[in-house]
């Protein structure tokens, strides 16, 4: 089955390669336009069927551009004959840059945070003060549970998360009777909580990144905008799944009690921690005021805990490089769709500009929904943000709403309501595997939130237009 | 190649069929082999890591014809190749001196005394198995129906 697989995804390129430019119904196609499109195949096939891990693929992207596309590469590929209608070559400087791009950084400061807050267990103990107010209705303690995974999975990853507030929540889950829907609830509330909370800050979840890397210049979102409204919305739909869960599944148990087992550390290094991460925080709050954008203040926290030891030579190496060069993968492939000139083309040889600008925004938004329910919610990014970025900025009839902004957040907010499927997310896959939640009781909540959710999405985008914000 | 094993030793076929039943739930994820006796199983071993397979689990009992499981899983515990290969003591006869041998020298993870019951034995395994697997960064994912579910909480926990 897998070679099969593997096979499909290198033969389909090949035939693409090999394909003579003309039978394209693009035109003026280059020869490296063309190798873009058969590169492009090939990362939705591997991404789409997985023959290979996702990280690996985004390798395989870059180091691909680099001998098929570069001004370095192979010299077969560099256009010995002079051909016309080649195309441009792509500078492999930039190619590099993309392991090491702001973004990319971005996210490794917030590695930094997470693996720092863990390490000194600041995570365990602001569960459980903030568990506390929430008393031992399993309504009331669901509500409570979702809210501190919402807020940690905007500043940790999204799994990380989920198996902590699982491990949490698993003692309490055996205590239930057979039977008890309640269970199904609890559950199901902690992998729901997790992907909706990544929306709420830019650091939340990998395709936030993306999103930032198609917001440039007169469209870029500091971290403090994007969280004006990436909290309200993380707020309604935490309410919305909450209402939800506890209508479909509610618990006959009246109470239960989650026991958290931890203490603050009161050493120099916790203290540095805990205001290192609020520091952070505040700093990436009031960038209008110092005048740090979110990519250098990201650094602060690398350089702090490198330096006083927090994080050491053993914790770097568990730094998640899959994560990070999934993402960069991502950006290279945007790369060469936009520098040779593709993604554009490709946009235009489709009358985008004769469709209604709502049905494009809700197509695309629609798309990335389903994608994101079967594949990895980066990958879907990686695939159709650097489309929808040309999408934005060439079909003139959009910029009425909100142009490339309102396209790309849309569809950011849409990636991570893909969970209707424990194999959606890793976080679902770890509630499934508890065995409290099955597969149809999964699909029935992820369907009606991912739904719900792009409505939602509208709406506060469509207020965002209102208010003058994009 | 990569393909995980648990190994199993006892010199009684009773045992042996037992133990077969008891970990049946890994048999579509993990090669299950059964061996008769430190030799067999010695060899089972080489081979399979010459094929670039992993020893996930050892089980073995401790009173047997030939070499004793203590020094079987010493010998183990002593042998680079399966540093990371979790070992399991099942004996009903072993002496409080053959214990304190099997914790000191063989490093035993577990301890677990003849008859055993049934759910405790495969949990125990399981929950090895999901140690071996990501203190090895094997890809849990395809593990995902047989992990121990609080073990790789713990792990993703601080590795994600």
């Amino acid at each position: 089955m897998r070679s099969i697989k593997l096979l499909a995804c290198i033969a389909v390129p090949m035939l693409i390669l090999f394909l003579p430019t003309e039978l394209f119904p693009v035109t003026g196609l280059t020869v490296i336009e063309k190798r873009v499109i058969a590169l492009f195949v090939m990362a939705a096939l591997f991404w789409v069927l997985e023959p290979i891990p996702i990280y690996a693929t985004s390798v395989l992207i870059i180091v691909l551009e680099l001998i098929m596309l570069s001004d370095n590469g192979l010299l077969i590929f560099r256009n010995p004959g002079k051909a016309e209608g080649f195309g441009e070559l792509l500078d492999y400087k930039a190619i590099f840059a993309t392991f090491a791009s702001p973004i990319i950084l971005l996210f490794l400061g917030g590695f930094f945070l997470a693996m720092a807050a863990t390490k000194f267990r600041l995570d365990q103990n602001l569960a459980r003060i903030m568990l506390k107010p929430f008393g031992n209705k399993p309504k009331n303690v669901m509500l409570g549970l979702m809210i501190i995974t919402a807020v940690f999975s905007m500043f940790m990853s999204n799994t990380a998360t989920t198996a902590m507030m699982l491990s949490i929540l698993a003692p309490v889950l055996a205590l239930f009777p057979a039977g008890d829907r309640g269970k199904t609830a609890l559950a199901l509330s902690i992998p729901l909580a997790a992907n909706i909370g990544g929306i709420g800050t830019p650091i939340g979840t990998p395709p936030n990144a993306i999103a930032l890397k198609y917001l440039t210049g007169d469209q870029a979102i500091s971290f403090g905008q994007w969280m004006s409204f990436g909290i309200p919305y993380v707020v309604i739909m935490l309410l919305i799944g909450w209402i939800l869960l506890s209508a479909w599944y509610p618990a006959a148990t009246t109470s239960i009690r989650l026991d958290i087992k931890s203490s603050f550390i009161k050493s120099g290094k916790a203290r540095i921690v805990y205001i290192t991460f609020i520091g952070t925080i505040l700093l990436w709050l009031t960038d209008f005021i110092h005048g740090m954008n979110s990519y250098v203040i990201a650094m602060i926290p690398v350089a702090v805990f490198i330096t006083t030891g927090i994080i050491t030579k053993d914790d770097l190496k568990k730094i998640s490089w899959d994560v990070l060069w999934l993402v960069s993968g991502g950006i290279a492939l945007g790369l060469a769709m936009e520098k040779s000139g593709l993604a554009r083309n490709l946009v235009n040889s489709i009358p985008f500009a004769s469709y209604s600008p709502y049905i494009i925004v809700a197509g695309s938004s629609l798309l990335t929904l389903i994608m994101a329910n079967f594949m990895s919610h980066t990958a879907t990014a990686n695939l159709l943000m650097p489309i929808l970025a040309a999408l934005g900025t060439s079909v003139g009839n959009l910029t009425g709403m909100g142009g490339v902004t309102t396209l790309i957040l849309t569809a950011t907010m849409a990636a991570s309501l893909g969970m209707s499927l424990p194999i959606s997310t890793p976080p679902n896959a770890l509630a499934h595997g508890t065995g409290a939640v099955s597969t149809s009781n999964m699909a029935r909540v992820g369907v009606v939130i991912g739904l719900v959710g792009l409505v939602i999405a509208f709406l506060t985008i469509y207020i965002l237009r209102l208010v003058n914000f994009i | 190649m990569d393909q995980l094993y648990i190994v199993y030793v006892d010199d009684q076929r009773e045992i042996l069929s037992t133990l077969e039943k008891d970990l049946k739930l890994f048999e579509a994820h993990v090669r299950l082999e059964a061996c008769e006796s430190a030799s067999e199983a010695m060899q089972l071993i080489d081979e399979l890591d010459r094929a670039g397979d992993h020893l996930a689990v050892l089980i073995s009992d401790h009173i047997m014809p030939g070499q004793s499981g203590i020094d079987f899983l010493t010998a183990i515990n002593n042998d680079g190749r399966f540093f990371t290969t979790k070992k399991v003591l099942l004996t009903g006869q072993a002496t409080h001196k053959d214990t304190i041998l099997a914790i000191n020298n063989a490093r035993i993870e577990k301890y677990i005394e003849k008859p055993w019951k049934s759910k405790e034995f495969t949990e125990s395994i399981q929950q090895l198995l999901t140690q071996f697997i990501v203190a090895n960064g094997i890809d849990y994912t395809a593990y995902q129906a047989i992990v121990h579910q609080p073990t790789l909480w713990a792990y993703l926990q601080k590795n994600t």
